[in-house]
C-alpha cells in the first residue's frame, strides 16, 4: 500500500490521495483477518467516513483465504466483517493490483453518485 | 550449577534475547560470542511460580507479561503486571499515564493518519514536552504460535514467512536453521551464499524505507520521494531474485526456494546500477544541513538505557552497542563473508540513520561479493528430511536486529512448541523511552528512526 504513493505507481495522477482522517475519505482499505482487538476501532473508523463510501479488502487475509483464518484470535477476514465492496487478492497484493482495485472502487462510487 | 546460577552467569556474560514458556518450562534465550544462540530452560512449577526478572532486567518486562497472559505462568513481583494485549473481548489494558498540574493526555490510534499498522500511543505531555509515552501494541495478535502447534515443518515454514511482511526472510532463516539443527542437516556453501543474498536484500529495502521515512518525519520531502523510489527498485530486485517483492518463502527448511537467482546476470546488472543510485542518495542525505540538524539530538537513547532494555539491531548499535549477530556469532555464509559492524554513539535519530547508512553501503558490498562468489554454481532444491524430534533455538540478524526462533518438535517432526521473538518485540519499549523529554512533533520522526514492525510483535 505504501508503494501507491511512490513515483512508480503515483496514485496522485488519478487524483487520489491517502488522507489522514476517515472524515476526509471516500474509500477505506482494510487488511488482515480482523482480530478481536481491531473490531471496534475498524467499526468506528468506517462509521466516521461520510457517505457515499465503500470498503476495499486488501490481501488474502482480508479476503478470508489467508494463512491465519483459523487462528483463535482472528475472524473470517476484515473484508467480510466490513462488508467490502471490492476485494484485492494476494499475499500481499502487488501495488498494481491494489491500484486496480481502487479504480474499481472509484467507478462504483461514481456510479453511486450519478 | 543451578539454573539460577547459570542464568546469572548468562546475564553477566552473553547477549540476552528474551524469555518464553513451553509446557512445564520457562526458557531464556541467549547468544554467546562465537558459539551462537542457546536456551537456558528452567523447570516451571505452577505452585511456586517464578520471580520476576524485570525489576533488575527491564528487558524481560514484555516477555514476562506475555507469559503471564498467554501461558498462565505465575510471575511474582512484576513491576507492571498488566496484560500485554487485549482480553478475549478485545479490550486493551489501560495505559500508564503521568498526572500532575499542566499535564495533558493525547491518545493516538490504533488506526493512524497514514499507512501504518495499528497501535495505541498514549502521550502524557506538559505542553509539547512528552513526560511519558505508553505504547500499546497487540492489535494484530492472531495467536500464530498456537495455530502452528501440531503442524508439519513445511506447513509451519509457510506460516512463519507470513507473521509479518518486513522481517519475513530473516525469520524464515531462523526457523529453517533451528529445524535443520534438530535434524543435523547442513546446507552446501552455494545455498548458504544464496541465503546471505536473500537476507541482505531484505536489509537493503528495509533500510532504504527507514531513511526515506526519516526524511518524511523531518519534513524533507525530496529525501522521502527519492528514498521510496529506491525502496521500490530494491523490492523489484527482490522479485527478480526470488519471485516475491517481500522475499516470502525464498528461504525454506533444507535450503532455498527452487528458481531462486535463476537470472544472475540480470540481477548483477540491476544491483550494480542500484548501488550507484543509493550511494548518490546517501551522499545527498547526509550532507543536507537542515535534515541532519533535525535528526540531531532527537529521540536520544543512552547506552545504559539501551543495554537495560536489551535493544538489538541498529538501535542498539547507534547507542554504542557492538553486537551484530552476523559478526558476533557468524552463521551461514557470514562465517567467510563477514559484515563490517556499523556503530555510532549519540543514540539519537541521526545516529540510527548513520548506522543504517553504513549498513546499506556494506549490504551492497556483501551482495556484490556474494554474487561474484556464487558465480554460476547451481542451487539444489531444499533437502527434505524426516525432521525428527528435539529442541533448538536459532538467531538471525534481520534488518531491525535479532530474529529468533525457538522450536520443539515431537511426533516425528511436528511442532510441539514454537516461540518467535522478533527484534521489534525487543525494541518497542525503547521507542517509548526515546520519547522521554522529547517534543510531541518529534514522535513520528523518532518512531520512524526505529521503524519497527507491529505484526511480528503481536503474532
Amino acid at each position: 500500500m505504501n508503494a501507491l504513493e511512490n513515483l512508480y505507481y503515483d496514485i496522485s495522477q488519478e487524483g487520489w490521495a491517502i488522507v489522514a482522517s476517515p472524515r476526509h475519505a471516500d474509500i477505506v482499505t482494510v487488511t488482515g483477518p480482523m482480530t478481536v482487538a481491531m473490531r471496534e476501532p475498524a467499526r468506528l473508523t468506517i462509521e466516521a467516513v461520510p457517505g457515499p463510501s465503500l470498503v476495499v479488502a486488501v490481501g488474502d487475509c482480508a479476503a478470508g483465504c489467508g494463512p491465519w483464518g483459523d487462528a483463535p484470535n482472528a475472524g473470517t477476514g476484515a473484508g467480510a466483517e466490513c462488508a467490502a465492496a471490492v476485494t484485492v487478492l494476494g499475499c500481499p497484493p502487488t501495488p498494481e493490483a491494489i491500484r486496480e482495485g481502487l479504480r474499481r472502487a472509484a467507478e462504483l462510487l461514481d456510479g453511486d453518485r450519478s | 550449577m543451578t539454573t539460577d546460577d547459570a542464568l546469572a552467569s548468562a546475564l553477566a556474560r552473553d547477549v540476552p534475547l528474551g524469555a518464553f514458556a513451553d509446557v512445564g518450562w520457562v526458557r531464556f534465550a541467549f547468544v554467546a560470542v562465537r558459539t551462537g544462540p542457546y536456551l537456558l530452560s528452567m523447570p516451571y512449577d505452577p505452585d511456586t511460580g517464578i520471580a520476576s526478572l524485570a525489576p533488575r532486567f527491564p528487558l524481560y518486562a514484555w516477555d514476562e507479561r506475555e507469559m503471564m497472559q498467554e501461558r498462565g505462568i505465575r510471575v511474582e513481583g512484576h513491576p507492571d503486571p498488566r496484560p500485554l494485549r487485549s482480553d478475549a473481548a478485545g479490550t486493551m489494558p489501560r495505559p500508564i499515564v503521568a498526572d500532575g498540574p499542566g499535564v495533558t493526555r493525547i491518545v493516538v490510534g490504533p488506526v493512524h493518519a497514514g499507512i501504518i499498522e495499528p497501535g495505541r500511543f498514549t502521550i502524557s505531555s506538559g505542553g509539547e514536552t512528552i513526560v511519558h509515552l505508553d505504547a500499546q501494541l497487540g492489535y494484530q495478535h492472531r495467536g500464530i504460535e498456537r495455530v502452528l502447534e501440531g503442524r508439519s515443518v513445511t506447513e509451519t515454514a509457510h506460516g512463519v514467512a507470513r507473521v509479518c511482511g518486513s522481517c519475513s526472510a530473516a525469520r524464515s532463516y531462523a526457523f529453517a536453521s533451528a529445524v535443520e539443527s534438530i535434524a543435523g542437516l547442513c546446507c552446501d556453501p552455494a545455498v548458504e551464499l544464496a541465503r546471505l543474498i536473500v537476507c541482505e536484500l531484505e536489509r537493503l529495502y528495509n533500510h532504504l524505507a527507514d531513511l526515506a521515512a526519516c526524511c518524511a518525519g523531518a519534513g524533507w520531502r525530496p529525501g522521502f520521494v527519492r528514498g521510496l523510489a529506491l525502496k521500490e527498485e530494491a523490492m523489484r530486485l527482490c522479485a527478480r531474485v526470488g519471485g516475491h517483492r517481500l522475499l516470502f518463502d525464498t528461504i525454506a527448511p533444507g535450503g532455498v526456494k527452487r528458481g531462486l537467482l535463476d537470472d544472475r546476470r540480470a540481477v548483477r546488472v540491476e544491483l550494480d546500477a542500484l548501488a550507484v543510485r543509493v550511494e548518490r542518495y546517501l551522499d545527498r542525505l547526509f550532507s543536507h544541513p537542515s535534515l541532519n540538524d533535525r535528526w540531531h539530538r532527537a529521540g536520544i537513547i543512552g547506552h545504559d538505557v539501551a543495554r537495560a532494555l536489551g535493544l538489538v539491531g541498529p538501535a542498539h548499535r547507534a547507542s554504542r552497542g557492538a553486537v551484530d549477530l552476523r559478526a558476533f556469532a557468524p552463521y551461514g555464509a557470514y562465517a567467510f563473508m563477514p559484515p563490517r559492524v556499523a556503530t555510532a554513539s549519540a543514540g539519537d535519530v541521526l545516529a540510527r540513520c548513520r548506522v543504517k547508512r553504513d549498513e546499506l553501503r556494506d549490504t551492497l558490498r556483501l551482495l556484490q561479493a556474494a554474487l561474484r562468489e556464487l558465480g554460476d554454481a547451481s542451487l539444489p532444491p531444499p533437502r527434505t528430511a524426516s525432521w525428527g524430534d528435539g529442541t533448538a533455538v536459532s538467531a538471525v540478524e534481520g534488518p531491525r536486529g535479532a530474529e529468533i526462533a525457538a522450536v520443539r518438535l515431537e511426533n516425528g517432526g511436528r511442532i510441539a512448541c514454537i516461540n518467535l521473538r522478533s527484534a521489534s518485540f525487543r525494541n518497542w519499549p525503547g521507542v517509548a523511552r526515546a520519547m522521554d523529554g522529547g517534543i510531541v512533533p518529534d514522535f513520528p520522526l523518532v518512531n520512524k528512526s526505529f521503524n519497527l514492525c507491529y505484526a511480528c510483535v503481536d503474532r
